[in-house]
């Protein structure tokens, strides 16, 4: 019996007797009736939205530092801190103004001057916020509560930069905060969101605790993920960091903790069948599994290749061995985009609708290959990437290439990936990873879908094709336009291999039925939700 | 016996030196990068590279060392490299959780484990011996987290005793404290109890053999003063030496054990800091380890010569 079949046995059958009204909640429910206790998908080590891009600070900055735009579930950019906006008719001159009234944590009024510093922090280390920077003429306050871009060319996606939910957000922070060098960890969090984060009680690695800001003002719109009023209904919400996902479970039923963001799908069923505890998919955006090739040499270097391993992939085998039985959760995905997005297309996507074996030897004793092995570098740490690298060494080895299994963590894969010595001079050939649907819903933070070479993610794949419809796509006017440059995206990068998708899958999330307010989203939203 | 105090304590110096010296080796040749880490998945190479430059993890082997070094003797650990916190702070907000669970975790074995040997030798063949012994191979065998998922399962989810997860501090009261660590300490325990008693059963099988204890018995001496003093004093120095060896062992399982109950530790700060490859925390948390370890051995060799006069220093 290994770890995981023994954690799901054992919690499952201890689940089931709470089920059956054995459990009590361990701790006071009324003394911790205004807190909201949260297991976050990971720990929050950093607290930095823009030094650090991980989700889960992303995810604990949308608290604390407000945004300029916010998108909401149609994807499109709302207003947030900003009251209006101006476009000259050439699309050069952009002026915007801020909302009135808004106030930082320590009770400063959150001014044109702030914004300024804060787009110019975030913009050295976002794409979008770079592409503006190439072509700006000038960012500057106008006056107090209004500033002015100017640039050299238009630039439609500018509301969209603004207030995408791709890390990094333009998260706005007071000036000399935002002085901070951006590769350097800001120190002081102090934003005009709608929590306040409690410095003396933050314990990386076990807890995070934010407190009601009084002074937010929301919106009046109606709160719809990113954008609108963002109406806090408790007190304080308490980040409790659980590494282990059988005690995040059992902790769940026992009703020590409100929320768990992302249960382990082994445990699902177990949650499910707890009377106090409800679930439901947590992001409809889902993830994009990957698996990434080495572009800059054999035996990935050679299209045929690539093409041969696409040919033999069946996107259900990974899927199932990363979701298991519950067919709700998956979806093949012969594209490049998140399945049910504006921009979905499966345009040249043939090649991943049906598995051939056949077709991928014989593509592969076209393309010369020589027997060297395939160095597959696979992150055990994460199950995800442990589960797709199985699935992937049996499907080479099923086509007869020969697979050096590079079993490590997922620290480690971090650094070799950045290798660009040859897999024999530890380097790599190969190596799993998996994209939110949220980034892959068009190229603004899709950098895995990038192939300009030498500045494409890693395994610097090289095809102008591809970079010509991002091109194309981030200077359409509409919808049809977008969609065009997209389809032709698709079909490039499946033809030339960006990288393989291994398929799209979703995750649960599951709160106690004493929470309300709980709803879908590429993150965790807080708004709205309340504690009985 | 304060000259073999001074003489250990002075010893120990040129110890963590080399313990420092070997971890902070350790780390460099070890694969991995915390600035990949920072800048998250979908960063830029050259993000990357620029997060590195920034940290000084570009800078050579000999110049990062010596400035750690210069540092650890002036008592300053380092900055975490992705809190921005000390290390000491961190350390600090991590040691009474491990220390309550380690302390518990040792009363607790030794007071089941020391009688469990006695009696298991005193019975040696018989029903009492043999579920001794098989107690040992469980103990050994079952993982640590297999022990805490059951006694979770059955004290915290089935009859609702205790807390799954999570660590009181013991200035809000004895009652919550002990009541988080309970769970946690006879989880850590298991393997505890389990070389403990194998060791006393073995060590007093053999004193039980020496002629002063037949004699002591044939004088009419009870049998409980018998075993637990004239024998037990006897087989005392190999017990107490593996309960000193065993806070290796407990360090080893507090990382596991931290991690299944959520206590906030020094364990499972340890395994965050090797999964994201913070250098800074990684030496100072082995260093304070390393620490403890020989400040074990040295009062394990004090007590050798409590119980037993014949050792001198």
């Amino acid at each position: 019996m290994d770890r995981r079949t023994f954690l799901k046995t054992a919690v499952g059958t201890g689940a089931l007797a709470a089920s059956g009204g054995l459990a009590m909640p361990a701790l006071s429910q009324n003394a911790a009736a205004k807190t909201l206790r949260f297991v976050p998908q990971a720990n929050l080590a950093n607290f930095d939205p823009i030094w650090g891009t991980q989700y889960v600070v992303r995810n604990a900055a949308a608290l604390v530092w407000d945004t300029l735009y916010g998108i909401d579930s149609k994807f499109q950019p709302q207003r947030q801190m900003v009251e209006s906006e101006t476009v000259s008719a050439d699309g050069l001159v952009w002026t915007f103004k801020l909302r009135p009234g808004l106030k930082f944590h320590d009770g400063a009024p959150v001014t044109s001057k702030d914004v300024v510093q804060s787009l110019k922090r975030w913009q050295a280390r976002d794409p979008m916020g770079l592409m503006i920077k190439a072509i700006e003429v000038e960012l500057a306050p106008v006056d107090d509560m209004s500033w002015k871009w100017t640039l050299s060319k238009p630039y439609p996606k500018m509301l969209l930069a603004m207030g995408k939910n791709n890390a990094p957000c333009t998260f706005i922070m007071p000036e000399r905060i935002a002085k901070t060098d951006p590769f350097t960890q800001i120190t002081e969090y102090i934003g005009s969101g709608p929590m306040k984060f409690v410095r003396n009680e933050w314990v990386p690695g076990a807890k995070a605790v934010f407190e009601k800001f009084t002074d937010y003002v929301p919106r009046s719109e109606p709160a719809d993920w990113l954008s609108g009023g963002k109406k806090i209904l408790v007190d304080r919400i308490e980040w409790v960091i659980m590494p282990d996902p059988a005690t995040a479970s059992a902790a769940l039923q026992n009703g020590e903790v409100d929320w768990w963001e992302t249960p382990l799908s082994d445990l699902v069923p177990v949650l499910k069948a707890n009377k106090n505890v409800k679930v439901d998919i947590g992001d409809p955006l889902g993830n994009v599994g990957a698996f990434r090739m080495n572009h800059l040499f054999p035996p990935f270097n050679n299209v045929k290749v690539r093409r041969a391993v696409m040919t033999a992939l069946n996107q259900e085998d990974y899927m199932r061995s990363i979701v298991g039985d519950d067919d709700k959760l998956w979806k093949n995905m012969p594209s490049y985009f998140t399945p049910d997005t504006p921009l979905y297309t499966e345009e040249g996507g043939d090649i991943l609708k049906k598995r051939n074996v056949a077709e991928a030897k014989k593509l592969l004793a076209e393309s010369g290959y020589n027997g060297e092995p395939v160095v597959c570098v696979v992150a055990q740490d994460m199950a995800a990437t442990k589960s797709m690298g199985d699935v992937t060494a049996e499907l080479l080895k099923s086509i007869g290439m020969k697979v050096d299994f590079v079993a490590t963590d997922w620290g480690t894969v971090g650094a070799r990936r950045a290798q660009k010595t040859p897999p024999s001079q530890g380097g790599w050939s190969m190596f799993h990873t998996w994209h939110a649907g949220a980034d892959c819903t068009n190229p603004a933070a899709y950098t895995a879908i990038r192939a300009n070479g030498d500045k494409a993610w890693f395994g610097w794949p090289n095809i102008p094709a591809v970079e010509t419809e991002v091109t194309n796509w981030f200077e359409a006017k509409d919808l049809a336009e977008e969609k065009a440059a997209i389809a032709r995206l698709n079909k490039a990068a499946m033809e030339e291999v960006v990288y393989a998708p291994t398929g799209f899958y979703l995750g649960y999330q599951a709160w106690r039925s004493n929470v309300s307010g709980v709803t879908s989203g590429p993150l965790p939203f807080f708004w709205g939700v309340s504690k009985a | 016996m304060l000259a073999f105090i001074v003489r250990r304590i002075i010893t120990t110096i040129p110890v963590m030196g080399f313990v420092a010296l070997f971890v902070f080796s350790l780390l460099y040749i070890a694969p991995g990068d915390p600035a990949a880490v920072i800048a998250g998945d979908q960063a830029s190479p050259a993000d990357v590279e620029k997060i590195r430059a920034s940290l000084g993890l570009d800078r050579p082997y000999l110049i990062r060392f010596g400035e750690w070094f210069y540092h650890v003797l002036q008592g300053d650990l380092g900055t975490s490299i992705f809190t921005s916190l000390p290390v000491t702070q961190l350390i600090a907000q991590r040691i009474e959780p491990t220390v309550s669970l380690m302390l518990l975790t040792l009363v607790f074995a030794v007071v089941v484990a020391v009688p469990m040997g006695v009696i298991a030798a005193w019975k040696a063949g018989t029903w009492i011996d043999r579920c001794v012994v098989g107690f040992a191979v469980f103990g050994f065998s079952v993982p640590v987290f297999v022990v805490g998922y059951m006694l979770a399962y059955v004290f915290a989810l089935k009859l609702d005793w205790v807390p799954v997860q999570g660590y009181t501090p013991i200035s809000q009261g004895i009652w919550p404290w002990f009541k988080n660590l309970i769970l946690p300490s006879i989880t850590l325990g298991f393997v505890y109890i389990a070389l403990i008693a194998r060791i006393t059963r073995a060590t007093m099988l053999e004193v039980l053999q020496q002629d002063y204890v037949r004699t002591a018995s044939a004088k009419g001496v009870e049998q409980r003063n018998v075993l637990f003093v004239h024998a037990l004093k006897n087989a005392a120095v190999p017990v107490i030496t593996i309960i000193g060896i065993g806070v290796a062992l407990l360090i080893g399982g507090a990382v596991v054990t931290e991690s299944v109950f959520a206590i906030p530790g020094l364990g499972r700060l340890t395994l965050d800091a090797i999964l994201r490859r913070d250098y800074p925390v990684i030496q100072g948390v082995v260093l304070i380890f390393s620490f403890v370890y020989v400040l074990v051995n040295l009062l394990v060799d004090l007590i050798y010569t409590l119980v037993d006069p014949r050792i001198r220093y």
